[in-house]
């Protein structure tokens, strides 16, 4: 008895309560009012009681806030609650603002782009530990609102797990959402999230269609979850079904077209640096270990115009040092490897055995040159016109450096065939390859053509060392990765043949990067290299032999 | 002159590393770890010697000498590794990783020490056979078959990488404690394995020469100046380059066998491409085409190496570079070569007997 009158007071008071509230405040206006307590807190309510109430509201426009509050991105800017964010096309120190309440709009300028704005113009708000914790509680829902885009995504596909959060929250979010990714994923969210509560097959196949479309990344993964829920009807079962096999093949091809594409830009590069080798070894008969040591050499030497350009000249952000380092580093490349060859090459011509071992001496001492300058890892900054790709779905997005370095590579196998065919030199060249003793008794000066053939060779390594910095570290030993695989295109294109050595990057290039997504990377190239075991059991000579007839010693 | 330092030299060394160094050892004036490192650097000269074989003797250029190295110190190594539990049901760290309960079928018959032996030696004279029978067989020679033995050695690398193929991965096999009994810290057992490592150095010494001095060496010199008239006059090119390219991976084998015990560690890093041309840059350094020589190149290199690394350790590599290229490009013939001119310009040989030139 004495409990029930016990409730019933409480009861009361709670409506006086509320009553209370409403009347003072107003329900809309409260919210502002609380704002404004976090920011100023003054008075007798201090902020952490203001956060309290907020937490309360029950009211999707708050969240942003509370967000902002949890991640301590709350600043006062012209005497308005704002949220800033970093962005990566700004400067350092510069934010992107966005209002809070009532509405979570974007601070625009007078050309509806985003405003950025100095750091120094922002009045942050500190907020103290506690008080920002207690806003964790909320978890997901203020996550939605996170300036960190991958845990924004990241927690759309977190809401599908929690089945406290409304719909309507997530497309309020949404709504407000600007980042194309988090958009694909809060999408995808969304229509995964209407579709299991949706009771009929026709709007569950309408959601799942809109699910089919949004493309995300776990799209097939969901919509296959799905279809094993119990009491699904059947024929919905087998749409779902159907549509996810649609989408496993598409995504199966997108797979495939993704691997030809980095297997071309993977056969490019090997195909940059086995030219230079493949020359050199058919008119020389000499293998250059240190070759890829070149590569390093012409990456090394992107990396110092870079440095030039930003520390000397000062110009920070500017594509041309990249421009001005293609040539630079064919010159430097192959100027290191005409020292090579006047100091070591020279006297080995007639012991080939003998040059490789020279040659790998050379590479280690280069290597350990590098590391002594540069340390052990540097990077060339991307040029800004390079990022970015050619979007064509989410699976398959070809990227701009990729594409460079296939054209980049096309342009300098049409100029050194041009050369080889339609020039002097290029005339001596293939003649003193097809036979030296005759050249030199014709009076080409086959020591000359060496060097002019070592210098052309160890540039075209330097300008593949220029394009790896587009895709990767420069580091000391990089040339080393390649530097065996090239090797082997050598061997399996013939002797200083141009059209043997590109057929066999192309045919190395893309095969291991099919076979890599059978199997695992070594798997991958230990087929490889038994493929072209057995291939050698037949043509010893390579892909295109010399044909004629000639004594082997 | 020359029959008479032929016999000297081998006599002093003995002598010098069988007697004086354990009597060093016994009073206290060499640590038992030197006596150990110099066991190593004979494995290395033992490694060397087949090298010699199939370099200096017969002209192939094989860049994978490293993996029948590995092969057969992996061989032990997994032996050892089973011995250090004498539990039945144990698994070694990396397999539990792995998530097996149960040894792989490869590791079972390294349980026993004869079996271990047997195979150590088998296998990588297996693995020679097939990979010499196919390079042979399609006449690849010279830089040719420089390139593929060294894509082979890469690939060989590779595999032993990866952690699934249950051989320990980049950790390699370690933590050895007892072999057939003898516990691998006591200096006793160190001081006797330094013996046997000897003893085999001494004994394959003897084979490779009784080997070099037969017919059957006389062809592989026949085939390193020229292939194609040893071919010519129906000598079959293939058997004997492929016997004795076998006959090199057991010699290295049984190194890699004697080495791991006395180091206590096997990774792949023992078997890159890197270490292979290491190899053979003992032998270059030592004197190609001199059995002494390989053995010179190896110990008079890894001596180098020790005090180096713990000199400068940053320069190592310069140095070996700059040996590389110097001892390429002005004494072909190594050391060995560089004596013997020496000797001829002081007159203790005269300019007739000096060994005929290289290819």
């Amino acid at each position: 008895m004495t409990n029930n009158v016990q409730a019933l007071k409480t009861f009361i008071w709670g409506i006086l309560c509320c009553f209370f509230y409403v009347t003072t405040y107003g329900s809309q206006d409260s919210i502002t009012v609380f704002m404004q307590q976090v920011a100023n807190p003054s008075g007798e309510v201090d902020r952490s009681e203001a956060i309290q109430k907020l937490l309360q509201q029950d009211n999707p426009a708050v969240l942003p806030f509370l967000a902002a509050v949890q991640n301590s991105t709350l600043y006062i800017w012209k005497d308005e609650l704002v949220v800033a964010r970093k962005d990566a096309d700004r400067p350092e120190g510069y934010m992107v603002l966005r209002k809070l309440y009532p509405t979570y709009t974007m601070v625009l300028d007078d050309e509806q782009q985003p405003l950025s704005v100095s750091q120094e113009e922002l009045q942050s708000v500190p907020i103290a530990r506690p008080d920002r914790l207690s806003v964790s509680g909320l978890g997901v829902r203020t996550n939605l609102f996170n300036p960190n885009t991958q845990i924004r995504a990241a927690s759309y596909l977190e809401a599908l797990q929690s089945d406290d959060i409304a719909p309507e929250l997530l497309s309020w979010a949404l709504s407000h959402e600007d980042d194309p990714k988090v958009l694909v994923a809060g999408r995808e969210a969304y229509c995964y999230f209407q579709m299991t509560k949706a009771t009929t097959t026709s709007a569950i196949t309408a959601w799942a269609d809109s699910l089919y479309n949004t493309g995300g990344n776990n799209t097939l993964q969901l919509l296959q979850n799905f279809r094993k829920r119990d009491g699904l009807p059947e024929d919905a079962s087998a749409y779902l079904l159907s549509k996810s096999e649609k989408l496993a093949a598409k995504s199966a091809w997108m797979e495939r077209i993704q691997n030809v594409f980095s297997g071309l830009s993977l056969a490019s590069i090997l195909i940059l640096i086995s030219l230079g080798l493949g020359i050199v070894y058919g008119l020389a008969g000499i293998i250059n270990m240190a070759h890829g040591e070149f590569l390093m050499i012409g990456a090394y030497a992107t990396f110092s115009v870079q440095l030039l350009f930003s520390n000397v000249f000062g110009i920070q952000s500017s594509d041309w040092f990249f421009l001005a380092a293609l040539p630079l580093s064919f010159i430097v490349a192959g100027s290191a490897g005409l020292l090579l060859e006047r100091l070591v090459v020279r006297r080995l011509y007639a012991k080939p055995l003998d040059s490789l071992l020279a040659t790998w001496g050379v590479s280690l001492i280069l290597i350990q040159l590098a590391r002594w300058i540069f340390g052990d890892m540097t990077a060339v900054k991307l040029p800004a016109i390079l990022s970015g790709g050619i979007y064509i779905n989410p699976q398959l997005v070809l990227p701009y450096n990729r594409l460079f370095i296939i054209v980049l590579t096309l342009i300098i196998v049409a100029i050194v065939y041009w050369v080889l065919m339609h020039t002097r030199l290029g005339l001596q060249i293939r003649a003193v390859t097809q036979n030296r003793n005759m050249s030199a008794c014709l009076g080409i000066d086959t020591k000359r053509v060496n060097a002019i053939t070592f210098f052309m060779g160890s540039g075209l390594a330097g300008l593949a060392g220029c394009a790896m910095t587009l895709i990767g570290n420069v580091v000391p030993d990089m040339g080393q990765s390649y530097i065996v695989d090239s090797f082997l295109m050598v061997v399996i294109g013939g002797v200083g043949k141009i059209v043997g050595i590109i057929v066999s990057g192309l045919g190395i290039g893309i095969s291991s990067k099919i076979l890599e997504a059978f199997f695992e990377a070594v798997y991958g190239k230990v087929t490889i290299l038994f493929i072209i075991m057995i291939f050698m059991q037949f043509r010893p000579k390579g892909l295109f032999p010399d044909k004629g007839r000639s004594a082997e010693e | 002159m020359l029959l008479k330092s032929d016999k000297i030299i081998p006599i002093v060394f003995l002598s010098f590393f069988a007697i004086l160094l354990p009597l060093g050892y016994s009073a206290g004036l060499i640590s038992v770890n030197s006596i150990s490192l110099w066991g190593r650097y004979f494995c290395f000269a033992i490694a060397a010697l087949g090298i010699d074989l199939i370099w200096g003797y017969t002209g192939i250029m094989s860049m994978c000498q490293a993996i029948f190295f590995c092969l057969g110190g992996y061989g032990i190594g997994m032996y050892l590794t089973l011995q250090a539990d004498s539990s039945p049901a144990f698994l070694p760290d990396f397999m539990s990783w792995n998530n097996l309960t149960e040894l792989p079928f490869f590791w079972m018959p390294f349980q026993n020490f004869i079996p271990t032996l047997l195979l150590g030696l088998l296998i990588p004279a297996a693995v020679a056979f097939i990979i010499g029978y196919f390079i042979f067989r399609s006449r690849i020679k010279g830089v040719y078959m420089a390139i593929i033995t060294q894509a082979l050695a890469l690939s060989v690398y590779l595999l032993f990488l990866r952690n699934e193929t249950n051989m320990g991965g980049t950790n390699g096999l370690t933590n050895f404690k007892t072999l057939l009994g003898f516990d691998l810290s006591q200096p006793a057992v160190k001081l006797g394995l330094y013996m046997v490592s000897l003893a085999t150095l001494a004994g394959v010494y003897q084979i490779c020469r009784h080997i070099v001095g037969s017919k059957f060496g006389k062809v592989l010199l026949a085939i390193r100046d020229s292939e194609s008239r040893v071919g010519f006059t129906a000598y079959r090119v293939l058997h004997y380059k492929l016997t004795i390219f076998i006959i090199a991976a057991v010699i290295g084998a049984i190194a890699g066998m004697l080495y791991v015990p006395q180091t206590g560690i096997i990774t792949p890093g023992r078997m890159d491409v890197k270490a292979s041309v290491e190899m053979l840059m003992w032998v270059a350094l030592g004197g190609r085409g001199h059995l002494k020589g390989a053995i010179l190149g190896a110990i008079s290199v890894n001596c180098l190496y020790s005090v180096c690394t713990t000199v400068f350790p940053e320069g190592w590599l310069f140095i070996l570079g700059v040996l590389y290229v110097l001892t390429v490009l002005y004494f072909d013939k190594g050391f060995l070569g560089l004596f013997e001119k020496l000797a001829i310009r002081v007159g203790l040989k005269s300019r007739k007997t000096a060994a005929a030139p290289l290819p």
